[in-house]
């Protein structure tokens, strides 16, 4: 018990005394996360507004298969992606594998399918005749759509943020195709892990602090988002 | 303007049909619409008076049947060009998020337009949302989205403007001041509503729509002449009689009702209906000398208060006729009801309907 405490007193510390390798180890996982999430968003809003603007047949077990794959695991993901950006992988040429752009490739993918169902649901939260007056006021499909987009804009943020927090929580892509290397691709649930085991209480427990504020953080966002 | 421009029909449907599944909406509807009228789509709910605007708008496809724009048949043109020349109010009004002038700026900015803020200011004072800009859209009430609405569409100065009951969700304060504001346009306006006093109020030209369109006329023509009993009780005539027609020797006709005959100056063989306007017919004690063909003895079962004007219940034979009378002579004459009295109308206040 005694330990515990110990750790927590000089988790404080660390943070207090704004520890280099602390602030590495966080500023990169943001940096990660952040860029996987733009990065998925880019690609799941389009998608969720082109699956959303058409009826096509198919168009529910689309939508149940990326529904199954918001919990896919973590690890799968990694194997999937290490697969592919490993030396003899179709990726492989490009370098990928133990880099920070292979972890962002890994979670980009892991998070894709959260984004794409939650931007779907806000897009079809959008009414109908908000389509049909857009189009009689004039707009081309395509501008249809962005307005479709621009009014479900803070549930679509919702569905972002939700993105992010899969991201930045997640260790199973980010050991499996960062490896953890120190002051190039250690993020803070990788380092807490590694850390732990150990035996090195206070930079996982500072750690641990650091990644319970990030998601606070992202909560109180996602509620802001959630009550517009 | 050329003649030939004046006679032109910005709108034609010819043989519209529509259906939901096994709901047939629209049937075989015909109907044009003149440069720069104002028609008003009246009929019942559910009467398919939405879908037949969604229809022009071409947000909807019909299952059968053509549209000219113009004159032009709207499949060779682009749905989209079609509709920047047009612009529709929703009956629901539904509105963008963000302010009042965002919204107005949406249907310019789709065309690559940005009008210069005057032209905002003009369009909300036209309106009457002047003072409105920077307003939210979500804080307006219902007469004031109908109204934005109406702005969102008029920046864009179309040829045609669409209204789908544009008034129907408003208080009376609102309704007139929207009703001012359509009657001001000084373009082609298709409007619906299931008011009738509405239609007639503002529409140069009325089409009855039940699926397919049963009539089309002035308001006057509507009321005073319905083409058939439908339209003729949709619009509240009064004494509708049926019965089977013959036209007598002197070339007027002659209808066999429930128990009366009655003569009317308008020409008609086989099952017909007619109505007779309840202000056409007079009441006496007794039968007189007088110039009307139909005279009447029957018995007064109702009489009923309706301010000025008493509303007489009087059975004739197997027919019941509705008559007015004001309070006084119905007060001098005495009657009350069962009284036993004598009913005449002219054969030319015999309104012939299918």
């Amino acid at each position: 018990m005694n330990e515990i405490i110990a750790g927590f007193i000089r988790a404080l510390d660390l943070m207090a005394s704004l520890d280099p390798e602390l602030i590495d180890i966080t500023l990169r996982t943001l940096m990660i996360s952040l860029s996987s999430t733009i990065m998925a968003a880019l690609v799941a809003v389009p998608a969720a507004a082109a699956i959303d603007s058409r009826e096509f047949r198919g168009k529910r077990f689309i939508m149940n298969i990326i529904q199954t794959l918001y919990s896919i695991p973590t690890v799968l993901v990694g194997l999937f992606v290490f697969l592919l950006i490993s030396r003899s992988g179709p990726l492989g040429s490009f370098n990928l594998l133990f880099t920070p752009a292979g972890m962002i490739l890994g979670q980009s993918i892991l998070i894709l399918p959260l984004v794409t169902g939650f931007s779907l649901t806000a897009l079809r939260g959008v009414k109908p005749e908000l389509r049909d007056l857009a189009r009689s006021l004039g707009a081309t499909e395509y501008q249809v759509m962005m307005k479709v987009i621009a009014e479900a804009r803070y549930a679509v943020m919702a569905a972002i943020i939700l993105g992010f927090g899969r991201a930045i929580s997640e260790v199973g892509v980010a050991i499996m195709l960062g490896g953890n290397i120190r002051g190039f691709t250690r993020v803070i649930t990788t380092a807490i892990s590694l850390e732990t085991s150990k035996g090195n209480l206070e930079l996982s427990i500072a750690l641990g602090i650091i990644l319970l504020l990030i998601s606070l953080m992202v909560n109180t966002a996602l509620n802001h988002f959630q009550e517009k | 303007m050329n003649a030939w421009v004046i006679l032109m029909n910005v709108i034609e449907l010819s043989g519209i049909g529509k259906s939901y599944g096994d709901l047939k909406v629209l049937e075989d509807v015909n109907l044009k619409v003149r440069e720069g009228e104002t028609l008003g789509i009246i009929g019942p709910t559910g009467a398919g008076k939405s879908t037949l605007l969604r229809i022009m708008d071409l947000l909807e496809r019909p299952d059968a049947g053509e549209i000219l724009f113009h004159g032009e048949n709207v499949d060779n043109l682009k749905p989209l060009e079609v509709r920047r020349r047009m612009g529709m109010v929703f009956q629901n009004t539904p509105v963008f998020r963000g302010t009042v002038t965002g919204s107005i700026l949406y249907g310019p900015g789709v065309r690559g337009e940005r009008p210069n803020e005057s032209e905002v200011k003009e369009v909300l004072e036209l309106v009457g949302l002047e003072g409105y800009e920077y307003r939210k859209t979500h804080e307006l009430s219902g007469g004031e989205r109908q109204r934005l609405a109406l702005a969102q569409v008029l920046i864009n100065r179309p040829e045609v403007v669409l209204l789908d009951e544009a008034t129907s969700s408003l208080d009376p304060i609102s309704r007139s001041r929207m009703e001012e504001v359509i009657s001001g346009l000084d373009v082609t306006v298709i409007f619906t509503t299931h008011d009738l006093l509405q239609g007639q109020k503002l529409a140069d030209r009325i089409a009855i729509l039940n699926h397919s369109i049963l009539q089309t006329g002035s308001p006057r023509e509507i009321f005073t002449k319905p083409a058939s009993r439908f339209v003729a009780e949709f619009v509240g005539a009064r004494n509708i009689l049926s019965g089977r027609a013959s036209i007598t020797g002197d070339g007027i006709s002659i209808i066999n009702c429930d128990g009366i005959n009655i003569y009317s100056s308008e020409k008609a063989r086989g099952d017909v209906s007619a109505t007779i306007r309840p202000e056409d017919i007079t009441v006496s004690w007794q039968r007189t000398d007088s110039s009307a063909l139909n005279q009447l003895r029957g018995r007064v079962v109702a009489v009923r208060d309706s301010g000025s004007l008493q509303q007489l219940e009087v059975r004739c034979g197997g027919e019941t006729l509705t008559v007015h009378m004001t309070r006084k002579s119905l007060h001098d004459m005495g009657i009350t009801t069962g009284s036993s009295v004598w009913i005449e109308f002219k054969a030319s206040a015999v309104h012939i309907i299918r």
